[in-house]
């Protein structure tokens, strides 16, 4: 921001004056850039270290002058790990919001450390936690290894009674059915959603999560996918789909703007019919 | 990758049934579970904190408020129901006691109230509800209107049944 004054500034002068006092303009031009005062901002980060025997979770609380650091948390928690502390340890790719590595919890709210613009009131320090719920690796990574076996569980592939066409010709899909894939198919399973919610946090164990969920939806209703019923038929228990209540914090949270909630209520409206088609049918 | 390719593309015809033995999936989903619980009770990790530091919202409140009132409510009604089975003396005669007792209107209001604001919130809350269970109102804005809808009719609702 400063940098860019002083261009603007120094173009002005350019103008005005010819190229005979070029020094003299150079020197106005740093003179006229006054250090600019530092915007202190604290960060609480959680810390927990697997390698300190006995080692308790705790806040550290890291200062960062946001006149030098980039716009988002991401960028301040690579700036305090590359310039303060280098132990402190969290997941990240891609900084542009299609990886999910990042995902945390900051000031509250689950969301994408690259996508989540560092609040300047300094007054405030910015809190950040690992995704709630979740067994701790070490500082903000969580182990996700139930979360990516539930989406195995799902099986969250094309599915085809008659294996043997297998690959042969191209499964067409209507405009309209690829659009129903909309909304659905960004999901980038970050896992922001799933552990926002509390009933996953109660149930993790045999609820699926909204994420998972949502894609279970996705695959049955794909028009190329012939599983629907018996993807619908293995959430017929208390706990895989029906611990949602609908507290709608998943698609408040979702860092991509997607509906998880939405689509869990459609499944429970399929549910609710998919009997009696299949009764119809024999 | 290039190895594997050429393989299915190679082994496919002759030995779809062997081929299928030769590619076995690893380990299944529930494996993988098992495997979770057992390490990170075996390592003994920490659980990241959840609902200390999550932020509440009015949806959230809205969602916690409609188990509390259902619980409340039900545990109400069945109390009223074993008492009066359980206990001597008709209805009008503990009407006549809780008379008798002369709290003053403002504790019989508050009582009132006290049952009048859960039975309100716990229908209005449960028509929207039902009103998501037919797949409406499942945008944020919608959430939050709907949201705002309940608590002002329960609240006018809840005043108006105290005043009775």
């Amino acid at each position: 921001n400063m940098s860019a004054v002083c261009v603007a500034l120094s173009r002005n002068v350019l103008a005005i004056r010819n190229p005979g006092t070029m020094v003299m303009v150079r020197y106005a031009q740093t003179a006229a850039a006054p250090a600019p005062e530092p915007r202190i901002k604290k960060f609480q980060i959680y810390r927990w270290d697997p390698d300190t025997a006995g080692d308790k979770p705790r806040m550290q609380t890291y200062d960062i002058d946001l006149n030098i650091c980039g716009p988002m948390v991401l960028d301040a928690l690579i700036k305090i790990k590359n310039e303060i502390d280098p132990t402190l340890t969290f997941r990240r790719s891609c900084r542009e919001g299609i990886c999910g590595s990042c995902a945390m919890n900051i000031n509250g709210g689950n969301t994408l450390a690259c996508l989540n613009k560092i609040d300047s009131n300094t007054s405030k320090p910015t809190k950040i936690y690992p995704l709630p719920h979740m067994y701790v690796v070490k500082d903000l990574v969580p182990d996700m290894s139930n979360f990516y076996a539930q989406y195995k569980s799902i099986e969250p592939y094309l599915k085809k009674k008659d294996e043997t066409q297998e690959g042969k010709d191209q499964y067409f899909q209507s405009v309209e059915d690829r659009q129903k894939l909309d909304g659905l198919y960004e999901c980038i399973l970050c896992a922001c959603c799933s552990t926002s919610c509390p009933s996953y946090w109660w149930n993790g164990d045999k609820y699926l999560g909204p994420a998972v969920l949502m894609q279970a939806y996705r695959w049955m209703i794909d028009s190329r996918d012939e599983f629907t019923e018996e993807r619908l038929s293995k959430l017929q228990d208390p706990f895989s789909l029906y611990r949602c209540h609908t507290i709608m914090n998943c698609t408040k949270t979702c860092p991509k703007g997607l509906n998880p909630g939405k689509a869990i209520a459609e499944i429970k409206k399929m549910m609710a019919t998919y009997k009696e088609k299949k009764a119809a049918a024999s | 990758m290039t190895f594997a390719r050429q393989g299915v593309c190679l082994s496919r015809p002759k030995y779809s049934i062997l081929y299928r033995h030769a590619a076995p999936m690893g380990t299944t989903a529930k494996e993988e579970m098992n495997k979770f619980w057992a390490k990170n009770t075996k390592l003994n990790r920490p659980m990241s904190p959840h609902l200390t530091i999550y932020k509440w919202s009015i949806p959230m409140m809205m969602s916690i408020t409609h188990r509390g009132t259902g619980v409340g409510l039900s545990g109400a009604i069945s109390a009223f129901a074993l008492a009066a089975l359980v206990l001597p003396g008709s209805y009008p005669h503990y009407l006549d006691l809780i008379h008798s007792l002369y709290v003053g209107p403002f504790l019989i209001g508050l009582a009132k109230f006290g049952i009048s604001f859960p039975v309100s919130y716990h229908t209005f809350n449960g028509i929207r509800h039902l009103w998501w269970d037919i797949g409406k109102g499942f945008r944020i804005p919608e959430v939050y209107r709907t949201g705002y809808t309940v608590i002002g009719l329960s609240i006018i609702t809840s005043v108006a049944l105290t005043f009775l």
